[in-house]
């Protein structure tokens, strides 16, 4: 008996925390969840909206818009990820060094990941006025041709494009420069001694002692990425046509703009589900590559 | 004796005070604070100047809760929603009548009219402005959102517009141009400009992706005969008519300033005040950003005409409605809010101000016109305001912004008029049956 109640109080003492995030975090996702299975419009309550079954699910896969606008998230999310991770990447490797004034630099650097998103965007749409902006006021005193940044589908997804890289990749640039800089010297010094170049440095030693971090780095960005909103809102409104429409940006018009709620939670729920699935890969990657070290590790010890 | 004294005393005073009761409507509400929300919008603005005035003439304070237009309707529907809502009266834009009215969230104003302690004998509906009462305040005639013989009143027009040409007066003269009266002359005109004055666009106009770009393409549409549904609900914006109307956009924004596939209406209207344009056809609600020297640099130099004619005249109709929620606290007091601020004198007030009318005896006031020239023209242009140059159903919202992202990618990616309209009419058919509107059809 002493030894079952014993066992329970992990749990008891668990169980407010437990409460809590029961109330503050599975009610909304779960009145999300249920919202996408209803017909469901912002003056109705929703007691008052019909009960549509997966309705809302198999609409959105015959949707030609919102495939659209998953195709433009997928490729937004890949290609601003991808860039980034090089360049903040390549920015640590090259800044890892001690350099006078290195302090300010560095904060210069992560200037622009503490502007407010709408502050960006308006920023770099008036940079994009295809008169009035910088950009074309300089390509035209060069004698160049300006740019339709904002007005041509094919543009419009690089600018947007651009200014994200803009924002985001100093992020990538400290985490991967802490990083960095809590390497363990010895691993650096004894390839050194090795005979090993700076690139063979990089690529052997410095890279794959940092991967755990860059994962996760890449992972948050990823989902970030998913998720963005106010710069795209502001430079673009998703468009020309649907060149820019990001998943977040259909989901915000879908509720404001059509009033359908079930709908827009629908989607909210397969954005949710893909990021879901995003992480849990990248998670069991990183259980697969620790089992890996770990039975190299087993092998290496057993030859000895 | 003192007593009988007393009483007498007191009824004389109780009737004397039942006699200013009479002569002022107004007593009983006095002191009450009515809570009102507007859009931020230059009439409103202008309103907001003269409720000292109304608060002055008949105790009743007044609390403005004033936001951006598309913010405002969130916020409503939210309000309206609720037991008891925060406000009294409330300012919506057109579009939302149908989703408000459907939900049965705004009072019928008949209840209001016929109180004879509450509506003013001299209100005059007659002079209200035909095509905004129809298409901002009624609803539940012809096709549910249009007057009709069982439609009736649950708003009236306040801060309603329509649409007009502003052209360069010094250009034009220069170039020996008449004000363009039909399409083709405006088309013509339109890409005539920037041959002869390198660097200027024609005519500015939205574009943007989205309701902007729908919004232009539906503001050629009804003058070029064309419209959304037939009257059986059937998609025929797909006829000559709508690829009429979407060629003239192309030809338009093409021959329009440089980056003109992303104006607003705001890019649009500084595009011309910049002189970087040299027409502008948008609402009457620009006019006075035009004239303000602080701010425009063609003060002086505008002209203005009607909309111009395809094979009819109809401008647009716009803007916004006051209405009373059902779930309102004040409603009486705010009906009186709302009956004195579209009254004669108030719409006069509200337009010396910079407001836009919504009667017709203001637009022909001499004060008015000594101050803005050009309401002359604008009353006139509002004889031939359409009240159905689209359709104002709950479902409008994802078919708007269809169009508006089809359009754009007309203008912006080459997309094939016929092609493209063909796929806004199929999408239309497919949103319109699943709402539920060919379930009366064979």
């Amino acid at each position: 008996m002493l030894a079952n109640a014993n066992r329970l109080t992990p749990y008891l003492f668990l169980a407010p925390a437990i409460l809590i995030l029961a109330v503050a975090l599975m009610y909304p996702v779960g009145y999300m969840i249920w919202a996408s299975f209803l017909d469901w419009n912002p003056s109705q309550r929703i007691a008052e909206a019909d009960f549509v079954g997966l309705r809302n699910y198999t609409n959105l896969f015959s949707d030609a818009a919102f495939l659209e606008s998953l195709g433009v998230t997928l490729r937004f999310a890949a290609v601003v990820v991808t860039v980034e991770m090089v360049l903040g990447v390549g920015l640590a490797l090259l800044l890892d060094r001690q350099l006078r004034g290195m302090t300010i630099l560095r904060t210069v650097f992560i200037l622009p990941m503490m502007i407010a998103p709408i502050v960006v965007g308006l920023m770099w749409r008036y940079m994009y006025h295809p008169t009035v902006g910088i950009l074309n006021r300089t390509l035209k005193s060069m004698g160049l041709d300006p740019v339709p940044w904002l007005s041509d589908g094919g543009w419009a997804f690089t600018s947007v494009v651009i200014a994200d890289v803009w924002q985001w990749t100093p992020f990538i640039f400290i985490l991967s420069l802490a990083a960095l800089q809590s390497l363990p010297k010895s691993a650096m010094e004894a390839a050194r001694i090795d005979g090993a170049t700076g690139w063979q440095l990089i690529f052997y030693i410095k890279l794959p002692l940092m991967m755990p971090v860059l994962i996760v780095t890449a992972l948050l960005r990823l989902i970030d990425a998913f998720k963005v909103l106010e710069v795209i809102l502001v430079m673009t409104n998703g468009g020309p046509g649907l060149s820019t429409e990001i998943l977040a940006l259909r989901i915000s018009r879908t509720a404001s703009e059509f009033r359908e709620l079930g709908y827009a939670a629908a989607m909210s729920n397969l954005l949710l589900i893909l990021l879901m699935v995003l992480t849990l890969a990248m998670f069991f990657y990183g259980k697969i590559m620790d089992a890996r070290a770990a039975r190299i590790r087993a092998e290496a010890e057993e030859a000895v | 004796m003192f007593n009988l004294k007393t009483t007498l005393t007191g009824a004389t005073l109780a009737a004397l005070a039942a006699g200013t009761a009479l002569a002022n409507p107004y007593a009983p509400y006095e002191g009450t604070t009515l809570v009102v929300n507007f859009p931020a919008h230059p009439h409103y603005d202008a309103a907001i100047n003269v409720l000292d005035q109304f608060t002055e003439e008949t105790g009743i304070e007044v609390e403005v809760d004033q936001l951006q237009y598309l913010r405002m309707r969130e916020r409503q529907t939210l309000e309206l929603t609720k037991d008891e809502g925060d406000y009294d009266l409330i300012a919506y834009v057109v579009f939302s009548k149908a989703d408000y009215v459907f939900a049965d969230q705004l009072e019928n104003l008949a209840k209001y009219f016929m109180n004879p302690a509450l509506a003013d004998p001299n209100y005059d509906q007659a002079d209200l402005i035909d095509g905004y009462v129809q298409n901002i305040g009624v609803a539940g005639g012809e096709k549910g959102y249009l007057p009709g013989k069982m439609g009736s009143a649950f708003g009236v027009p306040f801060g309603s517009e329509t649409s007009v040409l502003a052209y360069r007066k010094d250009i034009f003269e220069k170039h020996g141009i008449e004000a363009p009266t039909t399409y083709d002359e405006l088309l013509e005109i339109a890409c005539q400009i920037p041959e002869l004055e390198p660097g200027m666009g024609g005519m500015a106009s939205r574009a943007a992706s989205g309701h902007q770009a729908s919004h232009a393409f539906l503001l050629h549409l009804a003058p070029l005969g064309g419209q959304v549904f037939d009257d059986k609900w059937e998609p025929i914006i797909n006829n000559e008519a709508g690829v009429a109307a979407a060629n003239a956009l192309k030809t338009i924004v093409d021959c329009g300033p440089e980056g003109g596939t992303t104006f607003g209406p705001a890019e649009a209207a500084a595009s011309f005040k910049q002189g970087q344009s040299a027409m502008f056809l948008d609402s009457i609600a620009f006019a006075a950003g035009f004239e303000d020297e602080t701010e425009s640099t063609v003060a002086g130099n505008v002209g203005y005409a009607m909309h111009p004619m395809g094979v009819e005249r109809a401008s647009q109709t716009g803007g916004f409605g006051l209405a009373i929620p059902k779930n309102a606290e004040n409603k009486e007091a705010a009906f009186l809010l709302m009956q004195w601020l579209t009254s004669k004198k108030g719409d006069l007030a509200v337009a010396m101000e910079g407001g836009n009318p919504s009667r017709f005896s203001t637009y022909q006031n001499e004060e008015l016109n000594a101050k803005y020239p050009y309401s002359a023209t604008f009353g006139e242009a509002l004889e031939f305001a359409d009240p159905d140059w689209r359709p104002i159903i709950p479902t409008w919202g994802s078919i708007n912004a269809d169009i508006g992202t089809t359009m754009s990618q007309v203008l912006t990616e080459g997309l094939d008029i016929q092609e493209a309209l063909d796929g806004v009419a199929e999408r239309t058919r497919a949103t319109m049956d699943e709402a539920g509107y060919y379930a009366w059809q064979e």
